[in-house]
């Protein structure tokens, strides 16, 4: 393995460094996390070029930074992924020391389940999900369970994400969103078949301009997505279902592979200023696990119900875990089985 | 002589090895492979991939991707056939137009014109719209998400895929045998049903070969026209590779469906050898 690892790095140094780029920075995250000018300033201030890229789902990530010499610095993963790239050698120590932003963290985010002393991840910009509704729709939803009303009919979406559908129908059974029990997962299967009538389409963020136009009056979504239609569309509203909700948590990690361990420090302690993060929160409309930065958001951002929940809402939020690789295979053989029924 | 060809044929088989031989070994070699823990494989070697591969659920899914398939392939003939007459009964100039005309949706990426048919497709798209506001209908029609949406996008996709192979059979159609069949008193229709369908079969076969298979490993269509509510063959693999992170069971349904295609192909084969014997 190290061998072949060696052999691939060698081809890899050859073929992508003809030119030297030791102060180039390869930032691979999520699309829409950074604001126009977040890079440019960071690449003015800190005399380096920044290659940015970008990837919509944490597996194609995973894809590409499992090899270990994928030539990425400083990805972005949700904090379940944290533990298994940890697992996996893929993270590098962080050294605090160069990280005097830290502080700045909510307090809610300094100690993640995840990675409770912030060795390998520091965390970035959160989402919870929730239930996104047409005020024309009587009653309002106000529960996950509502989502089984048969007047959706045709006009309700479902996450096309197996942990989130799960996740719904297993807060409206009683049991935690991250159950490993078969007979819970079982029971949270027939839920979603049944429910399965109601629904026009399982879609992630695809249902935001749907919802939008009208064509789809209630919907399985992500806070940060869901504030995007609702300042499209006023009729639009979000509410954060009594049963409990996950919660999702983006964090920067630096990789183990990186050459350039000082300046992907300083790029992540460069997003930990509340001036950046607040750019990047009020131009992308997400919400920031910046303490700091919160007080300089725009007053509509900062006291948005949606992306800054209050606090009595917040209680009811359940952190994803990592799933174990045998409830993975039962959730996903679950899973095949709800979206061929 | 020899080493001239040699030298002509080196890209294409440089071309074959790398990008066709060498991954496909690797996906062979990962289908007896175990599962990473999050992605990727590891030992041991097992068979087990395959075992799974009997489970009836697959079989579902396998037989919806089949039924699918040969119905977005018997509607693409049927729409391609004559299409493909009119065409190679046209003038030399307009036939190049023609031609021109039916491969030019591949200029646009497949991705952009699926979206494009979710626009006109939705409740609030293109054909609701018109029909609305003519007062034809009252709700709009539910002509997204469901699997008559999935079809339309496979037919239209793969119809320049049918038209093209019918068109070079029907253009070399020797037209003294229509003739002759004129004069000996045959009507247009049995003209076409016992003349032109006949000695077009071949064009047929392959019209139909060319549609099926795409249609067969179809993911994009069926994802963003049926709303990921019923899934195909190719669904099922796209998801071990991402979500279900079971990279070793989706090369062993790869496989196995590259595997029926074979099998189809070479039934088909044997056929076209028996009639030119």
């Amino acid at each position: 393995m190290k061998t072949r690892r060696q052999a691939l790095a060698t081809i890899a140094a050859l073929t992508s460094c003809a030119k030297p780029n030791k102060n180039r920075l390869n930032v691979f995250n999520w699309s829409a996390y950074v604001a126009p000018e977040t890079i440019p300033n960071f690449e003015k201030e800190f005399g380096c070029k920044v290659r940015y890229s970008i990837y919509e789902s944490n597996e194609e990530m995973l894809a590409r930074v499992f090899s270990g010499n994928s030539g990425w610095d400083v990805v972005f993963p949700t904090h379940y992924i944290v533990p298994p790239m940890r697992e996996q050698n893929l993270l590098a120590e962080l050294d605090k020391s160069k990280l005097p932003n830290l502080p700045n963290l909510d307090p809610a985010f300094q100690h993640p389940i995840s990675d409770p002393d912030l060795n390998h991840s520091v965390p970035y910009m959160w989402n919870a999900t929730g239930i996104l509704y047409n005020k024309k729709v009587n009653p309002a939803p106000t529960r996950w369970a509502d989502l089984w009303l048969p007047h959706w009919k045709g006009h309700l979406t479902m996450l096309d994400d197996p942990a989130e559908v799960f996740a719904a129908a297993l807060r409206k059974l009683g049991y935690s969103l991250n159950s490993r029990d078969e007979k819970e997962l079982r029971a949270a299967q027939r839920e979603a078949v049944n429910q399965k009538p109601l629904l026009r389409a399982y879609l992630n963020t695809e249902v935001r301009d749907q919802a939008v136009a009208g064509d789809v009056l209630g919907a399985q979504i992500w806070s940060t997505t869901a504030q995007q239609a609702i300042e499209a569309n006023k009729d639009l509203a979000f509410v954060y279902p009594a049963e409990g909700f996950p919660l999702n948590l983006d964090c920067a990690v630096i990789l183990r592979e990186s050459p350039r361990q000082d300046l992907a420090h300083q790029f992540v302690n460069y997003l930990l200023r509340p001036e950046v993060s607040a750019r990047i929160a009020d131009s992308m409309r997400t919400a920031t696990a910046n303490g700091a930065a919160r007080p300089l958001l725009a007053p509509e951002t900062r006291n948005n119900p949606t992306l800054y929940p209050p606090p009595e809402v917040m209680a009811r939020a359940e952190w994803f875990t990592t799933v174990t690789p045998e409830a993975q295979r039962l959730r996903d053989r679950l899973w095949t089985e709800i979206k061929s029924a | 002589m020899n080493r001239l060809r040699t030298i002509f044929l080196a890209p294409s088989a440089a071309f074959t090895v790398i990008l066709f031989l060498i991954p496909l070994s690797i996906i062979v070699a990962y289908s007896f492979l175990t599962r990473g823990v999050y992605g990727g494989v590891v030992g041991p070697w097992t068979l087990e991939n395959y075992q799974r591969l009997f489970d009836p659920l697959y079989g579902i899914i396998l037989w919806r991707s089949l039924v699918m398939s040969t119905l977005a392939t018997i509607l693409c003939l049927v729409i391609a056939f004559p299409l493909a007459l009119f065409i190679a009964r046209a003038s030399d100039r307009a036939k190049g137009i023609y031609l021109y005309l039916v491969i030019l949706p591949f200029w646009t990426s497949f991705l952009v014109r699926t979206y494009a048919w979710m626009f006109l497709l939705r409740d609030t798209g293109f054909i609701n719209t018109i029909l609305t506001s003519l007062h034809i209908i009252r709700e709009p029609l539910p002509l997204l998400y469901n699997e008559t949406a999935v079809v339309v996008g496979l037919v239209y996709g793969y119809l320049p895929f049918a038209v093209l192979p019918l068109f070079s059979n029907l253009d070399r159609l020797d037209k003294n045998l229509l003739e002759s069949a004129a004069d000996l008193g045959a009507t247009p229709w049995q003209t076409l049903y016992k003349v032109i369908i006949p000695l077009c079969a071949p064009g047929l076969r392959a019209a139909g070969v060319l549609v099926f298979i795409p249609c067969l490993g179809a993911y994009l269509t069926p994802d963003l026209l049926g709303g990921g509510k019923s899934i195909m063959i190719g669904n099922l693999i796209q998801n071990q590779f991402t979500t279900a992170r079971d990279w070793p069971f989706g090369s062993a349904i790869s496989l196995a469906l590259m595997a029926l295609v074979m099998v189809l192909l070479v039934s088909l084969l044997r056929q076209d050898g028996e009639e030119a014997l």
